[in-house]
């Protein structure tokens, strides 16, 4: 008993002295101690407190009637929840149910329902409070030049894209280490380039060129922070484009192996084909360069070589096909 | 008075922007040196921008601090603003926001529409100790919802981009990829080696 009373005295004696400065109620709720309060060691300890126990609790207020009760129906919705706040049953003056219905019945009303609560609303951004922020946000815009309404002329007037993304969640960090990346994309017809330049450009380039759209796409993540990367992607553009002006010496040694399209001249197909017509004797007797050199004028031999330079650089197809065998029958008359 | 202040903004953001594409408007570019001069200061989008539109006072006091500057505007070809959530009519209602906000401040949407949602399906045991032909499946839907804008400049990206993260709704992420437009630079122009020949170095 001496222990127990002594025990709530130190509880109480930790109470007491902001306590007296503080009075009342907000203290005995803001200290709440393990050890049990008895009514009678409480009445030793502080003579000067009145009714302290379990037994006294403050005296509740009444609910009175819900706000919504007092809403006019023309009321400013902007004033009653102008940011996101939680659900509140009571000033918002709608019959919402949500919830599993009963068995039998309907979802539970609004009045302390949980489910409310815990779904996000958009009480705060009706249309009307829409277009309340966004009359204050208009002076900040600026307008989208009006020649430049269509694509093709942004193509032709900026023709470097640049595509990065942002990221927004939540969670123990802001940042995301994928923001970095960056992919630049260029057309190589609105590049100042010959024709060296160019096929130099996407022997260089390899992959990153697509053919059908004729568009060069660098990426780099190499840089830690985006505007690093995007300097290191214009660097590597500059580079490409000056190294494909220069013409190096050892380029001289380019072979058939490295050529991008076929050219019919000097290959084994205008040899077989000249050596085939030289022994029909097409032309008459006579050997020697002034006879293939005819053959060569000759406009079935054109259009073989037509033929065959298009089956060899776009690939096989029903028209091709049928153009080298127009093109063979005629060489051969048959 | 609000009219032409209106109108001398414009002029002033256009010829931010034209001053890059000279050969398009020189009429443009001439009529808006005169309008150059502005003493308004631009400040950022203040922090409770939800909360405080509510009285009429604030509107001329936020009308009077915004700034023009002489730098560049940047331009954005496309702005795809992909939201993912775990509740799909949470997405609606923000997808609905987000229009309307794009209408409001004439903003062209070119493109809305819903990729399929994504489910992690887990099965795990039900039971912390034996019991292995007992177990429960859980799932993870992520719904997503894609918004592409096209013809933005920076400024209005920005403001819109950083209205519609403010009340991004709690639960829901999301993806902004912007294309920027650029023109190409003065050092891409013409190869450096016509200006100055140099002799064939063996490359390294």
């Amino acid at each position: 008993m001496a222990s127990h009373t002594c025990k709530t005295f130190l509880s109480l004696g930790r109470i007491n002295v902001p306590g007296l400065g503080l009075q009342k109620t907000a203290s005995r709720a803001a200290y709440a101690t393990g050890l049990p309060v008895n009514t009678s060691a409480g009445n030793k300890g502080l003579p000067d407190r009145s009714g302290r126990g379990s037994s006294v609790r403050k005296p509740k207020r009444d609910v009175g009637e819900p706000r919504t009760k007092k809403m006019p129906v023309d009321q400013d919705w902007t004033a009653v929840y102008p940011a996101a706040t939680p659900f509140r049953q009571d000033s918002i003056p709608l019959p919402v149910r949500m919830g599993y219905p009963v068995k039998g019945g309907v979802p539970p009303e609004k009045k302390g329902n949980l489910e409310l609560i815990k779904i996000p609303n958009f009480l705060h951004l009706t249309p009307a409070a829409i277009k309340k922020h966004c009359e204050a946000l208009k002076p900040m815009c600026t307008e989208w030049p009006s020649t430049l309404d269509t694509d093709a002329k942004c193509d032709e007037h900026f023709p470097i894209k640049a595509e990065s993304t942002d990221y927004v969640s939540a969670g123990p960090s802001v940042r995301n280490p994928s923001a970095r990346i960056v992919h630049l994309k260029v057309k190589l017809s609105s590049l100042n380039l010959d024709e060296h330049a160019r096929k130099k450009m996407l022997k260089l380039v390899g992959e990153r060129y697509s053919k059908d759209t004729d568009i060069l796409t660098i990426t780099t993540d190499s840089c830690p922070l985006r505007q690093q990367n995007y300097d290191y992607a214009m660097y590597l553009l500059t580079v490409l484009y000056h190294e494909s002006w220069k013409t190096e010496a050892w380029e001289a040694e380019k072979t058939v192996a490295d050529m991008e399209e076929y050219s019919w001249e000097d290959s084994p197909s205008q040899r077989n084909i000249l050596d085939v017509l030289v022994r029909m004797k097409v032309v008459g007797e006579g050997e020697g360069q002034d006879v293939r050199e005819q053959l060569l004028g000759r406009k079935e031999v054109q259009e073989y070589k037509d033929s065959v330079t298009r089956l060899k650089n776009e690939g096989e197809s029903e028209d091709a096909m049928l153009q080298y065998k127009e093109a063979v029958k005629k060489v051969f008359n048959l | 008075m609000a009219a032409s202040m209106a109108l001398r903004r414009e002029l002033c953001s256009l010829a931010r922007i034209f001053s890059n594409i000279s050969p398009l408007a020189p009429r443009a570019l001439s009529a808006c040196s005169a309008h150059r001069r502005f003493n308004i200061i631009r400040s950022r989008l203040p922090s409770t921008s939800s909360t405080s539109f509510h009285t009429a006072t604030v509107f001329s006091s936020t009308l009077s601090s915004v700034t023009v500057t002489e730098e560049p505007d940047s331009l954005f070809q496309k702005v795809s603003v992909l939201v993912k959530g775990h509740d799909k009519a949470v997405l609606d209602s923000y997808e609905f926001f987000a229009t309307m906000a794009a209408k409001e401040l004439g903003i062209s949407i070119s493109k809305v529409y819903e990729p399929h949602k994504d489910t992690e399906r887990l099965t795990l045991l039900k039971s912390i100790h034996i019991f292995k032909k007992h177990r429960v499946q859980y799932e993870m839907r992520t719904y997503y919802r894609c918004i592409e804008l096209s013809h933005i400049t920076g400024c209005t990206a920005q403001v819109y981009l950083e209205y519609i993260q403010r009340n991004l709704p709690e639960g829901v992420a999301m993806e902004v990829t912007k294309t920027t437009m650029e023109k190409i630079p003065d050092h891409i122009l013409e190869p450096m080696w016509k200006d100055h020949p140099v002799d064939d170095k063996p490359s390294q």
